[in-house]
């Protein structure tokens, strides 16, 4: 009888947490939910927009290409597509005063906080303040370029930019990123936050943003949080967001809820994305024509032939200077012309990115507005597409690297030339990539073997100033913003970096170059686009000739594969001018607006 | 000596067991040479190419533009525009196109897919690649493009002709030839012929495989002999000295045996580090954390051998330690460490392919070995992808080496064992 009992018990228990289980799982329907992949892994630490290490990736994420707006708002947002910046919870065009130290932003009239209140200027003001107060990353990233916010009336504000030695700006530029990539937060959330905890710093950054179980932050997006355990995030729409007004969207985001199951790794992700539980997926996928092409399955990307996607960045090969025999410049392009691209693009790209033959090397990514920004004619005999085995083994003959002991391998300084080339183990596409990279030396007479050190050994080592381990180490440089090319550059160039310890912002190979550096410190105030196309293409050529680094390929900053199972009418290459930033980011999320259901 | 060979090679488990393993062996020796280059050349521009014979494209057409006199063979093969068309428009894209009628409207009931006229009569008429019509999905529609531009391929002509872009830039026709046309594959300047495709860097598998085979095979003899002499040595010793030494030698021994084998193994790979893990040092690696149980078997072994009366009789003509192991001891276990040494051999082979699939295996640049090659086949999801020769064969040869070895060693048991001897 005891046992019956017991089993009864058990059994009762059992069906209560099935029961439990499968309510959680039926509350959202699926033709109103858009469930996204490869975006938040791991349980969300905290609904806190000022704090820090809030791994909440569908509400807080500045991501490269634009700011991901779903529950919290920026000012402007960002499209790589056309480099616009499309106004959000600004009003109009943003105006610079004369010598660029200034910038004027209005707020629209319609704009609101969830509970009502009108998002003003002092709420724009309370975000950059205490963002520099908490050292979060609003704080920190623009520390050295925003000097302060003066508030002119309820919707107007000035952002004023900190001043070099010269009175000049210090990169107007900056600001730009600033108005598109800083999520507004409401001033009278922060003081009430601040009244709470108090001279805590940590504990305001900690905060999570919930009180008992329920989400408490002020937010003018249209989503708020409706769930988060280790499982799963969902965000459900808020029926009474401002952007409705006519002076914004003039209607509601489709879908009701945003959903992301939390997969374990990318193949569990792809296998959701084929079985249609998942809409939107940001992970790379391998072949991904094969799905539609082989599998038949109702998937799509942005363009409907390779590259597929959006490419806003070039995954690159870093020389380390710190080796003499690197500080040769026909070494470094000898490597760099005898590389086989068209196999790094094949293999590690699976063609997901145009060849170097397409878009010829340059410092831009393939957009047509960083394309347009150089000379292509003068830098022509500079640019190198790759597999010049003879042209390589020319250039080292010429500079005096010669195989003298004959056993197949150049020496520098009476020593066999031997390198190594490194990524992080387990990054599938760098690793082939830098086994390319080797099969490329053996041919030219230069010793290259691959080595795939954990990723925190990895960071440890390319971060560090004096590093030697490394010769030839990949990093990818920034993709797209407002600040772009010029960041990107600066990044790959600017001696600015060199010596830094824990360096992870650029120039990871210790280059030097005071041409560059005096003309990166021009290039943002300049205001005449001949003269910037000049700065750019004489950057461009000496990029090509010192082969400092070099673009191993293009590739997507973030991306976007669609299944329409459930939803249709995704962005495409259709001329509606929304980038592929997986319907979240910057102006992407204009796409949410124009979803619909399949069949209807 | 010779008896004992002879009964070994009359056991049938043996005979096949080596059979095998010695057909792989002169597989892998003899293929290199008639396939002679390295093995690990990317041939390919990207990867997975699937099994086959490619002709170059280019060739065929200069095999017969370029030549004086016509090498092109006629002939009429029955079926050859059935086939010709089904690999433009399948049957499939043929039932797809009659579900993009139905959706703009068409009544379907009366159109047959086999009837291509009509159904293509159809499709001009309702299909507009430059509008896509409401309530189709992109991927749909994408499909439907692609159906489309395969439509626009197929050629009513039964000629065809190349063409050159000459020094003006104007194209002129320099050749032609008709749909019943044939070039034997020996005149196409290039093809190659990839019994087992590429993989992901588009390298020859067969090639890649076999020299794989060869080295792993030689990791699986370094690593069993590695382990075979140190337990062998440690067992022999243990066992005859015993006492103290015996002691110490079996607390080692214990020590080793607790610890997982395989955790020690990763983790005495990982600290040497990747740039130190050629195939010499893994297989060493291997050998130094397997030879726990021939250490532990051998000292039983030697246990029960001690007290024979030829021992004593050693003992007491005041034989040295060794010469008493060497020629009292070692003959009577002989038959037990070759086989021992045949399973270290085996296990070798897979603690090696666990290894590198784990990526602690060897450095990747230098010689390809299976576990290698299975890691990389892994890594770019060859068996979620299909890609089935990417990784099918590997498996197929780590387990056909493992089970040729294992079949030897039972083969082995069943002529040495008197238990188990018919």
């Amino acid at each position: 009888m005891k046992k019956l009992v017991a089993l009864l018990i058990a059994l009762a228990m059992l069906l209560a947490c099935v029961g439990a289980l499968a309510e959680t799982v039926t509350e959202i329907p699926r033709n109103e939910t858009l469930y996204f992949a490869g975006q938040q892994w791991g349980t969300v630490a905290s609904w806190n927009p000022i704090g820090v290490n809030q791994n909440n990736s569908m509400a807080i994420a500045g991501n490269e290409g634009g700011y991901r707006t779903l529950v919290w708002e920026t000012l402007y947002m960002y499209n790589p597509l056309d480099g616009g910046l499309y106004p959000l919870l600004a009003d109009g065009e943003y105006a610079w005063n004369e010598d660029m130290t200034e910038l004027t932003v209005k707020i629209k009239e319609a704009a609101k906080w969830n509970d009502g209140t009108p998002v003003t200027a002092d709420d724009v003001k309370a975000t950059w303040d205490v963002g520099l107060y908490l050292g979060n990353s609003t704080g920190n990233g623009y520390k050295d370029f925003v000097a302060g916010i003066e508030v002119i009336d309820a919707k107007t504000l000035k952002i004023v930019s900190v001043k070099n030695a010269e009175g000049a700006p210090a990169n107007p530029l900056k600001l730009l990123d600033f108005i598109s990539g800083t999520p507004i937060v409401q001033g009278a959330w922060i003081e009430s936050v601040k009244a709470a905890f108090g001279d805590d710093v940590a504990a305001i950054q900690t905060y999570t943003g919930m009180e008992d179980g329920a989400f408490v932050v002020p937010h003018s997006g249209p989503y708020t949080r409706y769930y988060d355990d280790d499982q799963k995030v969902i965000l459900v729409r808020d029926d009474n967001y401002w952007g409705q007004d006519a002076s914004m969207w003039g209607k509601l985001p489709v879908p009701k809820y945003i959903g992301h199951a939390m997969y374990a790794d990318n193949p569990a992700g792809d296998a959701a994305l084929k079985a249609g539980e998942v809409d939107v997926s940001q992970q790379f996928i391998s072949n991904v024509q094969d799905l539609w092409l082989k599998d038949e399955l109702p998937i799509s990307t942005y363009y409907e032939e390779a590259p597929y996607g959006l490419c806003l960045t070039m995954p690159t090969g870093w020389y380390n200077l710190n080796l003499p025999v690197l500080q040769i410049p026909a070494v470094r392009k000898a490597i760099a012309i005898a590389v086989d691209y068209d196999a790094i693009i094949a293999s590690a790209m699976t063609n997901q990115s145009p060849s170097f033959a397409d878009v010829p090397r340059s410092l831009m990514n393939p957009t047509p507005g960083e394309q347009a920004l150089y000379d292509h004619e003068a830098v022509k005999d500079l640019q190198w597409a790759g597999l010049d085995i003879e042209g390589a083994k020319a250039m080292l003959d010429e500079a005096g690297i010669v195989d003298a002991d004959g056993d197949g391998w150049r020496e520098y300084n009476g020593e066999k030339i031997s390198l190594n080339a490194v990524c992080p183990q387990g990054w599938t596409d760098w690793e082939a990539s830098m086994e390319i990279v080797a099969a490329a030396g053996e041919k030219i007479g230069i010793e290259i073997t691959t080595l795939f050190p954990t990723a925190d050994q990895y960071y440890t080592v390319f971060t560090s100033p004096v590093q030697t381990e490394y010769a030839i180490f990949m990093w990818s440089p920034a993709a797209a913003s407002p600040s772009q090319p010029w960041g990107r550059v600066y990044g790959l160039m600017s001696s600015s970096f060199k010596g830094i310890e824990n360096n992870w912002s650029g120039n990871f190979g210790q280059y030097e170059n005071a041409e560059v550096d005096e003309i990166l410190a021009k290039i943002p105030t300049m205001s005449d686009e001949n003269e910037i196309k000049a700065a750019y293409t004489r950057l461009v050529e000496i990029y090509l000739t010192e082969v400092p680094s070099f673009s191993l390929m293009y590739r997507p900053s973030v991306f976007c594969t669609y299944n329409e199972t459930v939803w249709t009418n995704f962005p495409s290459d259709d001329g509606r001018n929304i980038p592929p930033l997986d319907c979240t980011d910057g102006y992407g999320i204009a796409a949410l607006y124009d979803l619909e259901l399949v069949g209807e | 000596m010779r008896h004992m060979i002879r009964n070994v090679f009359h056991s049938p488990k043996f005979v096949w067991g080596f059979g095998i393993f010695v057909f792989i062996l002169i597989f892998c020796i003899v293929y290199p040479l008639f396939n002679p280059g390295n093995p690990l050349e990317m041939l390919q521009v990207g990867g997975f190419a699937a099994p086959g014979t490619y002709v170059n494209v280019y060739d065929t057409v200069a095999a017969d533009i370029n030549k004086e006199e016509t090498l092109k063979i006629k002939f009429r093969l029955p079926g050859a525009d059935e086939k010709r068309l089904e690999s433009v428009l399948s049957a499939d894209d043929r039932n797809t196109m009659l579900k993009f009628l139905a959706k703009v409207g068409v009544d379907t009931s009366e159109v047959d897919v086999e009837d291509l006229d009509q159904l293509l009569e159809l499709w001009e008429k309702y299909f507009d690649p430059t509008s896509q019509p409401k309530g189709i999905t992109r991927a749909d529609w994408n499909k439907y493009k692609r159906i489309n531009n395969a439509i626009n391929r197929i050629s009513s002509t039964d000629r065809r002709s190349v063409s050159e872009k000459d020094q003006d830039g104007q194209m002129a026709a320099v050749g032609d030839f008709s749909s019943i046309d044939y070039v034997s594959v020996d005149e196409v300047a290039n093809h190659i012929t990839l019994p087992l495709g590429t993989d992901n860097f588009g390298r020859d598998m067969l090639k890649e495989l076999v020299s794989a085979t060869l080295t792993s095979v030689e990791m699986g003899f370094i690593a069993g002999t590695v382990a075979t002499i140190i337990g062998l040595l440690f067992g022999l010793l243990a066992g005859y000295v015993g006492g103290v030494l015996d002691d110490i030698i079996t607390f080692i021994t214990n020590l080793f045996t607790v610890i997982p084998g395989f955790v020690l193994l990763i983790l005495i790979s990982f600290s040497i580090g990747q740039e130190q893990r050629g195939v010499t040092t893994v297989a060493l690696v291997i050998g130094l954390t397997g030879w726990t149980w021939t250490a532990r078997s051998v000292r039983s072994q030697v246990i029960s051998l001690r007290n024979r009366d030829h021992v004593n009789l050693s003992k007491l003509s005041g034989h040295s330690l060794f010469r008493i192991i060497l020629s009292d001891i070692l003959p009577y276990i002989m038959s037990y460490v070759v086989m021992a040494f045949i399973l270290q051999v085996s296990s070798g082979i897979l603690s090696e392919a666990q290894l590198s699939l784990l990526g602690l295996g060897p450095k990747s640049t230098e010689t390809p070995t299976l576990g290698l090659m299975m890691n990389w086949s892994m890594l770019y999801k060859a068996h979620t992808s299909g890609y089935w020769w990417a990784y099918f064969p590997i498996i197929l040869t780590i387990a056909g080496v493992s089970f040729s070895l294992n079949l030897m060693n039972t083969g082995l048991d069943q002529v040495f064992n008197p238990a188990l001897r018919d």
